[in-house]
């Protein structure tokens, strides 16, 4: 099986996302080939056939015009499977991409079990084993649900692709990421804290934890109440409702409106000396402890990890 | 001799003193009748409402309210103060009447006098002694204004105005009487009767006649003047309170209590919903502002304006009044302004309080339904959540509807329909929901089925009562809510439903009737009360200090006070009451929909609560309202007396002392 | 001008799912109905758009069984001007690409020169929808928005990027937009609006009528996810435990990369 690999480009740089398509392959048993919009001076690690076409001329964001362009490696290369990034780069232009080749689509792609490509349904709460009934098959993947288990390191033989064409919309450019004021419900790992912390200093200690886990720290109604932190970072129906992949409650009971604002999350650490506390309910592991102590040594652990 | 007086003495029944003195009288009180009338156009401009049926009751209520004062009284020091100075100054009046009646009607066409012998001397002694309470019970209220200055209680230059006008008249009064004894009544006995009058005599004496005399005709027609202007200010000022007041005993709510309209949501040709400007409440909501005499004892118990939030109960309803007169097309909501109005949480401590029968919850819930129906705002976004929630799930926690029933997995419950059933407990949201209420749900199912009670609910299909709702102006969701909830009650076949939340239990009660819904409802308290009683429910005394909270909905909204106190008794409670209990009771926060709200402005309301909990030094704080428990709960984690104080509520204390075995699951539902 | 919102009715999240007799999709039994978020923020902007230009015609669009109704009221009363059920009791089984054929057989019929719709749905999750219909009908279609604005014929939008940066785009209509949250507040419906809402008018199409798309993929089966560590509990001195939850965030999660 050949896949077509379609690799990120922003802002003059290449995406991270490469690697993960590169570890779907592998998880597909199949052969790679890579189309990039970007440049030169910027290659993925990637040991196979690099499409490359130039941002400068093809525009970082130009679906009409990226579409064309991967028409055209596909129909050179003839993959059956076309993989995006579930990103916003990748689920604006899977689809354009699907209907050209009359190819059905894969959204979200989670897993593959058993050959077969697993898909979310209903905030992951379900999921579904799906089968393609069209020739060629366009999937975007999860971020984060190949990750490599080893990095590639490797120069890809790189064809050039002329561009030709212009798109039907109008791409002017960036803007920053708003400062101050934080928007928890995009961070992908929160680490919470509760009453149970029992002072405010002690919010430096789980802000350290956020940050080692390169997450957001975030607080329960009452340490919010009680100005240790500002109501920015607020989880529950009065502040934020967040849903990241990993939350990590500190001292928090879990009242109830607390944990309607983050059972969404994806898994769910509680950290707390109350073993019968509501947060066990919605929590993957309780660990029962003083925090204090566990804290640091698990924030500890987690920087050389990541070092 | 005959005991009496010579009335007109020093001044003479002439024509000359007669015409001018009948006249002025006339004009004032044409005056004073012609402003009433304006003012009644103004009221006028108020939507229509029903206050003239039943009107014994009514007339029985102002009599009552007006001759006893017992609204006023229920304010110790000043309540009394001003009860003895009313009665007082009416004594005076009735006194001043007869005195025409026989001087210038009964004597002068018939020669027929009855201020004579012994009926003169207790007359004179009776009035006198009005006259003196008057003036001291006036100096100690002009004392308190002035010198103790009550926070909150604001004077303005009509209030001294007031003081001023009434001393000097009641103290001219004693003047004239003085003198005119001074001339003809020294060394009688007859003077003894007029004992007050005797000392101002004695303090004129020395003076020659002719003096006063004189002295006596100019204080008299002072006394006169001030008694026209007396009269004619009363429509202007706040005087105006001795016909409003009494009149709003009259027009005072027959009940049920704090029960709020029904806005009519098939009427098609209604354009606008609530209030946003003063001529869309009730002629009664600008009336009341007349009625009021800024009393402020509804500002002393808003827990509101107690936690640092802009609402005062009295001055909303002044600013009503004002807009009525002043500014018709000013926006209620802009004037009024929103902080203030979302700040309420329907407590009725307010309107409870209020010695002039005012009404303020109505006023503040009809122009939260205007901002809520016609412009869908809310006070907070969490707010309109919660309103979406219960759209979509029948709750406003926005839980899973179908799970609603499953905190009675594995207890005596039955299933509505699937069993008969002694009773429907109506659970509600938070003791179906929440995790710490749903020990108190489990509790009262459990004390019921060891009385031998079988308890049905109706599960998955129970929706919110709509309580908050509907206090939040959201009357569309409410009447929803309602008509789904009845429906269900009633295919349920439930011959009595218990609730254990206050509010639902108000709601059911009061609200749902106007929906067809009459099956018997009572609160658990009443329910347990009463299984006590008849000896059904036994429980063991063990003695422990605890102290009580009294919901809002269940006291001052339902006068439910007495069977928590005898079921905590029962459990060997010694109850150290709070300084605020019972019709004094403070609100937790939670009332008005403001369960479902931030509190962002001011202190917060449960944390004042918990405080005065922890004052009584008893280490367990009992209520029995779901509402109360949570923002307890919070509370006394938010000032932090977790090592102190232990919210619980009653029914998992009743738990804790109950002798009796309860029965298993499978023995008593019926498969 | 002509607008388009299509909108999806989803089960609240919060319902406790379970997986129907078939094993492909999940049961409709003891499910809450509401409007797709992402649509709502839709619904939320068009009908800003409509009372920015005064002149405009606002059709939202739902495919679905009876109770889509309910739900196209609600649009209705937040201001849509029309609604139209495209009656399908089976629509929960069609792929992405045979709504997006509904869709656009009907957007032909219309000539509408804006469509609106969610950037995904939230039972699905697919986000091809939007963009398919647009490939479809041959127009520009600019996604994941969280600023919109329109002036004569030109939409100007911001598209929002991982991290929180966001990319602005324009284009001409006819074209189609996909809502993202934070677009916009959904106003909650004023009672006046919903009494009107009433008489709206709300067409039912049958779904034969618009010629959908036969089916290009299959659902093998449906589960739930291996819940992971589900309720387990740690007991134990502070080192162990951090020492158990490490291995854990590398087994159970991928936050550490």
């Amino acid at each position: 099986m050949k896949i077509l690999l379609v690799a990120e480009y922003r802002e003059g740089k290449l995406l991270g996302t490469s690697a993960e398509l590169i570890e779907f392959t592998v998880r597909m048993d199949a052969q790679a080939v890579m189309f990039l919009v970007g440049n030169k001076q910027n290659l993925p690690q990637f040991d196979g056939r690099l499409y490359l076409a130039d941002a400068a001329q093809a525009g970082e964001f130009n679906p009409a015009v990226h579409k064309q362009l991967l028409l055209e490696v596909i129909a050179r290369e003839q993959p059956q499977l076309i993989a995006f990034p579930h990103s916003s780069y990748g689920w604006d232009l899977a689809p354009r991409v699907a209907l050209a080749l009359d190819a059905t689509q894969f959204s979200e792609v989670v897993d593959v079990q058993e050959g077969h490509l697993i898909v979310p349904v209903c905030n992951a709460k379900l999921q579904r084993r799906m089968k393609a009934e069209t020739e060629k098959t366009v999937v975007t993947l999860q971020a984060g649900a190949f990750t490599p288990t080893q990095s590639i390191s490797a120069t890809p033989e790189v064809i050039d692709l002329p561009v030709t064409g212009a798109g039907d919309i109008d791409f002017q450019g960036y803007e920053a990421a708003a400062a101050g004021g934080v928007d928890l419900s995009k961070a992908k790992v929160i680490v919470s804290a509760g009453r149970g912390i029992g002072k405010a200093e002690n919010l430096e200690m789980v802000a350290n934890l956020a940050k080692a886990l390169k997450g957001e720290y975030a607080a329960s109604r009452p340490v919010v109440d009680a100005d240790w932190t500002d109501h920015s970072r607020q989880v529950g129906t009065t502040g934020q409702t967040v849903a990241p992949k990993l939350y990590i409650a500190c001292g928090i009971s879990g009242a109830i409106q607390h944990l309607a604002g983050m059972k969404k999350s994806d898994f769910v650490i509680a950290i707390n000396t109350d073993k019968d506390a509501p947060i066990g309910e919605v929590a993957d592991v309780l660990a029962v402890c003083d925090l204090k102590q566990l804290i640091p040594l698990l924030t500890e652990k987690i920087n050389a990890q990541q070092a | 001799m005959e005991y009496t007086r010579e009335i007109y003495w020093n001044i003479g029944q002439s024509l000359g003193v007669l015409l001018p003195m009948y006249l002025l009288a006339a004009a004032a009180v044409v005056f004073l009748c012609y402003q009433f009338a304006q003012r009644v156009k103004t009221y006028r401009q108020g939507q229509p409402l029903n206050r003239f049926d039943r009107w014994p009751t009514r007339l029985g209520h102002m009599i009552r309210g007006i001759l006893l004062q017992t609204k006023v009284m229920r304010e110790r020091l000043p309540g009394t103060a001003h009860a003895l100075f009313f009665w007082g100054f009416l004594l005076l009046f009735i006194g001043t009447l007869l005195i025409f009646i026989q001087a210038d009607f009964t004597d002068l066409f018939f020669d027929y006098r009855f201020l004579t012998g012994s009926f003169y001397l207790f007359f004179s002694l009776i009035l006198d002694l009005a006259g003196l309470i008057a003036i001291v019970m006036l100096l100690g209220l002009l004392f308190r204004r002035a010198l103790i200055r009550p926070a909150g209680l604001e004077s303005k230059t009509e209030d001294w105005l007031i003081h001023a006008l009434l001393l000097v008249v009641l103290i001219t009064g004693f003047v004239i009487e003085g003198a005119r004894m001074a001339v003809t009544e020294m060394g009688t006995s007859l003077a003894l009767w007029s004992p007050v009058g005797l000392v101002f005599a004695k303090g004129l004496t020395g003076l020659e006649e002719s003096t006063l005399r004189a002295l006596h005709s100019y204080i008299w027609w002072l006394h006169l003047l001030l008694a026209i202007v007396f009269i004619a200010l009363i429509p202007l000022t706040k005087l105006r309170h001795l016909f409003t007041t009494g009149v709003n005993y009259f027009l005072v709510d027959l009940g049920p209590k704090g029960l709020l309209p029904l806005i009519d949501l098939e009427n098609e040709d209604a354009e606008s919903f609530g209030a946003a400007q003063v001529q869309q409440l009730t002629w009664k909501d600008i009336y009341d502002a007349d009625a009021c005499t800024s009393c402020k004892r509804c500002q002393d118990r808003c827990p509101a304006w107690a936690t640092d939030k802009p609402l005062s109960p009295m001055k909303l309803v002044q600013q009503i009044g004002a807009m009525a007169f002043h500014d018709q097309q000013a926006n209620l909501p802009e004037t009024l302004e929103r902080d203030v109005l979302w700040a309420c949480t329907t407590c009725l401590a307010c309107q409870e309080s209020c010695p002039a029968s005012i009404e303020h919850v109505r006023k503040i819930v009809e122009v939260r339904r205007n901002l809520v129906l016609m412009e869908g705002e809310f006070p907070g976004h969490e707010v309109m959540t919660a309103m979406e929630h219960t759209e979509v799930n029948g709750n406003p926690l926005g839980l899973t509807f179908a799970d609603r029933g499953n905190w009675a997995q594995d207890l005596p419950v039955i299933m509505a329909g699937d069993a008969p059933a002694d009773i429907l407990y109506f659970v509600g949201c938070y003791a179906a929901f929440d995790q710490r209420n749903q020990a108190v749900a489990k509790a009262f199912v459990t004390l019921c089925a060891a009385a031998g009670i079988r308890v049905a609910i109706l599960g998955k299909q129970e929706k919110c009562c709509g309580e908050p709702m509907r206090k939040m102006g959201n009357e569309y969701l409410y009447q929803t809510l309602a008509q789904e909830n009845i429906e269900q009650i009633k295919a349920s076949g439930a011959a009595q439903i218990v609730t254990s939340c206050p509010h639902c239990y108000n709601t059911l009660n009061k609200d749902y009737r106007t929906f067809g819904l009459d099956l018997p409802v009572t609160h658990y308290t009443d329910y347990l009360a009463q299984l006590l009683e008849q000896g059904q429910l036994s429980l063991r005394a063990e003695s422990f200090a605890c102290t009580y909270h009294d919901s809002c909905y269940l006291g001052r909204h339902n006068g439910i006070y007495q069977s928590p106190r005898t079921l905590l008794h029962a459990a060997g409670a010694r109850i150290i009451e709070m300084a605020k209990h019972e019709a004094e009771s403070f609100c937790c926060g939670a009332g008005g929909g403001r369960i479902l709200a931030e509190e962002n402005l001011g202190t917060r309301i449960s944390e004042k609560r918990v405080a005065m909990a922890a004052d009584t030094r008893t280490p367990t704080l009992i209520s029995s309202c779901p509402f109360c428990l949570s923002m307890f709960e919070d509370g006394i984690k938010g000032v932090g007396l977790e090592q102190q104080l232990q919210a619980q509520d009653l029914a998992e204390l009743l738990l804790t002392r109950l002798t009796q075995a309860t029965p298993q699951t499978a023995d008593f539902v019926p498969k | 001008m002509n607008i388009l919102v299509c909108i999806k009715q989803i089960p609240d999240m919060e319902s406790r799912f379970k997986i129907d007799a078939a094993g492909t999709w999940y049961d409709q039994a003891d499910l809450a109905w509401r409007m797709n978020e992402y649509d709502e923020f839709a619904v939320e902007q068009a009908v800003q758009l409509k009372e920015q230009l005064g002149d405009a015609d606002l059709t939202v669009l739902s495919i679905g069984p009876d109770r889509t109704k309910e739900m196209i009221k609600k649009a209705l009363a937040m201001g849509a001007d029309r609604g139209v059920q495209v009656a399908d009791d089976h629509s929960h089984l069609h792929d992405p690409h045979t709504i997006a054929s509904l869709i656009a057989t009907f957007a032909r019929q219309h000539q509408f020169d804006l469509i609106f719709a969610g950037m995904q749905s939230q039972d699905r999750g697919s986000a091809q929808v939007g963009v398919l219909v647009a490939e479809m009908l041959g127009i520009p279609s600019l996604t994941t928005l969280v600023e919109f604005s329109y002036t004569d014929g030109t939409i100007s939008a911001k598209r929002e990027l991982e991290g929180g940066a966001r990319a602005l785009v324009s284009c001409t209509a006819p074209a189609l937009v996909t809502c993202q949250l934070g677009l916009n507040t959904p106003r909650y419906p004023t009672l006046p609006n919903i009494m009107k809402a009433k008489k709206k008018e709300l067409l039912t199409i049958p779904v034969g009528d618009l010629n959908p798309a036969d089916p290009q993929q299959k659902t093998i089966s449906m589960a739930f996810p291996e819940k992971r560590g589900s309720g387990l509990i740690l007991e134990g001195d502070a080192s162990e435990l951090a020492e158990r939850l490490m291995r854990i965030l590398k087994e159970k999660t991928t936050v550490l990369v």
